[in-house]
């Protein structure tokens, strides 16, 4: 078996048995942790393997907010239903951004992205009868599941929930960029003329990544909404777009688990600077900088140099000692 | 197609009609008119700036033409997207080099091979398509003596590697036209004159038509069935290369001393 699948499984084994040993309030962390991972990781389908980068993915994690809180608040569906309505939703809208975004090419497309999230972020506060406007939806309910399954509605069963959805959609991912549209998806990645004129049409390519990668991204929303309780106006803020694009590129864009790991570093840091001053944010931007001078390859980059070299040392030594 | 044997003559595969593309004041491309018989091979040669590199990008939907026709084995397909032109089958390599440099030489001609596929775009697994347009894609490794770089970096092969690399990218789609743009550019005298061995084998064998842009011009008399000269974008003389190498006009305007 390698390395990586082993550390995988070791990583997933600790994160189910996390809620035996781990006070509330670091629950409440982990929660998040895992929703923000997810939000990260379906951001590096589009910039780590499409190359296409975005500034405006909040959009994706708003819409997915917004949506769950209002199936949630005005409707009876129960929340696993409510979270997986909520995604496709917001895949089906980004097929529209996709189209318009992808009529431009590298800077352009980005700040198309960005349009498209501010805009989100106007309408959340002008249409109030369904957004709450500048309130937002409040007191969303974690609606027990189908047939009365009430473990859902739980923290711990919360957690449970968020974590499947977060390995669900990593395997998912796994799969798409192993697949033979992930090879076209690598194609564009580093020469989207060449992929062209090999008779793909690589425009549809770039909607179909955009369309999945705001889905997983609107479940990350769709989630966050009823775990917070609330949604506002903050979900679709494009400062988030920024935090979640740092956090795929300090984790190591192109890995889906970088992200992932940055999303976790990035929350932590915060967590834990935060608690000695205001600034904190003054001193995440310093560990970017550092990244981007010094480990462009990312925290998972770093890590796998460092495995490999051990593993491929532990293997020496089984193969001498026989 | 049962009476197509008593036609005196097979149409042309392409054929452009008055084909002109203008940018701004420059007439890149003048007013051309040319066939191209299946199974031929067709030079185009003109000093720098006559065109040819436009002409080619005319022809694969690249840029569309101001004025005048693309047709091909019949169908007008002129403005079309250049990637369902490539569908059709034309396949074309760049004067620059252009490749996946990340990716190895195999994963290259892998990605051109997969787009003949029908399930080119499956998201999930995928291991027969792989296999399919692996398998095609080594055989135009092989064919162009790629084999041993095989698992290499795409951006890391040599320089003469690379042109010969782009060049079994357009192979491993198994096209009907193989539009070359400057095969033999910069390789060395070796590699040129072996290159040009193997496209010669190659042309041969799969009885693929051809279009060539080429500035050395023993590789365009040897692998040549006809040549078509632009000078200022337009066609100064268009023939068998014996023709064309005595026309007094081309003397002029390229072959200069050479002749």
């Amino acid at each position: 078996m390698r390395w990586s699948s082993l550390l995988g499984l070791a990583v997933v084994a600790v994160l189910i048995a996390a809620p035996l040993g781990l006070p509330a309030f670091a629950m409440t962390l982990l929660t998040e942790l895992v929703i923000l991972g997810l939000f990260a990781m379906s951001l590096d389908l589009m910039v780590g393997y499409t190359r296409l980068v975005s500034f405006g993915h909040v959009a994706a994690y708003g819409l997915g907010a917004y949506a769950c809180g209002y199936l949630l608040l005005n409707t009876s569906l129960p929340l696993p239903f409510a979270v997986l309505l909520a995604a496709v939703m917001t895949g089906t809208v980004a097929i529209g951004v996709g189209w318009v975004c992808t009529l431009a090419t590298g800077v352009s497309f980005s700040m198309l992205t960005l349009a498209f999230a501010q805009l989100l972020y106007a309408i959340a506060f002008k249409w109030t009868s369904v957004t709450g406007g500048s309130d937002g939806l409040a007191g969303i309910p974690r609606r027990a599941g189908p047939m009365g399954l009430t473990v859902l509605t739980t923290k711990t069963g919360f957690y449970y929930f968020a974590l499947a959805a977060l390995v669900g959609s990593y395997l998912l991912c796994r799969q798409l960029v192993a697949s033979p549209f992930g090879a076209v998806l690598r194609g564009i990645r580093e020469n989207e003329t060449k992929t062209l004129t090999l008779g793909y049409n690589t425009r549809l390519y770039k909607i179909a990544v955009v369309a999945i990668s705001y889905a997983l991204g609107g479940l990350a929303g769709a989630l966050y909404a009823p775990f917070a309780g609330f949604a506002n106006t903050e979900l679709l803020f494009w400062l988030l777009s920024g935090q979640v694009l740092i956090m795929v590129i300090v984790g190591g864009s192109g890995t889906l688990i970088g992200p992932i790991l940055g999303a976790a570093f990035f929350l932590l840091l915060e967590h834990q600077l935060s608690s000695y001053t205001e600034a904190w944010a003054l001193f995440f931007g310093l560990v970017f900088i550092g990244f981007i001078l010094f480990a462009p390859q990312g925290i998972w980059g770093l890590l796998t140099a460092w495995f490999k070299r051990d593993w491929m040392r532990l293997e020496k030594g089984r193969r001498h000692g026989t | 197609m049962a009476h197509s044997d008593e036609r005196p003559s097979s149409p042309p595969l392409i054929e452009l009609t008055g084909l002109t593309r203008r940018y701004g004041a420059l007439v890149a491309v003048d007013n051309v008119n040319m066939q191209v018989a299946g199974g031929e091979t067709r030079a185009i040669i003109g000093p720098n700036g006559a065109g040819k590199t436009t002409l080619f990008h005319l022809i694969t939907g690249m840029v569309r033409p101001t004025a005048g026709r693309v047709r091909f084995a019949g169908e007008d397909i002129t403005g079309q997207a250049a990637y369902s032109i490539c569908q059709r089958g034309l396949s074309r390599t760049f004067q620059l080099t252009s490749l996946f440099p990340e990716m190895t030489a195999r994963e290259n001609v892998r990605l051109a091979a997969q787009a003949r596929n029908r399930r080119r775009w499956l998201p999930f697994g995928g291991a027969s398509v792989f296999k399919e347009a692996q398998g095609a894609g080594d055989a135009a490794l092989e064919l162009l003596g790629l084999t041993a770089v095989a698992e290499r970096a795409a951006g890391l092969l040599s320089h003469g590697d690379q042109r010969l690399l782009e060049v079994a990218m357009a192979m491993a789609q198994q096209p009907m036209v193989l539009l070359l743009d400057e095969p033999t550019q910069g390789l060395s005298v070796e590699e040129t004159a072996q290159a040009v061995e193997t496209l010669a084998r190659f042309l041969e064998r799969s009885r693929v038509t051809a279009l060539l842009v080429e500035h050395d011009m023993e590789v365009v008399f040897r692998l040549a069935h006809k040549i078509t000269v632009l000078h200022r974008g337009a066609v100064i003389a268009d023939g068998a290369p014996t023709a064309v190498k005595a026309d007094a006009r081309v003397q002029d305007a390229y072959l200069g001393g050479i002749g």
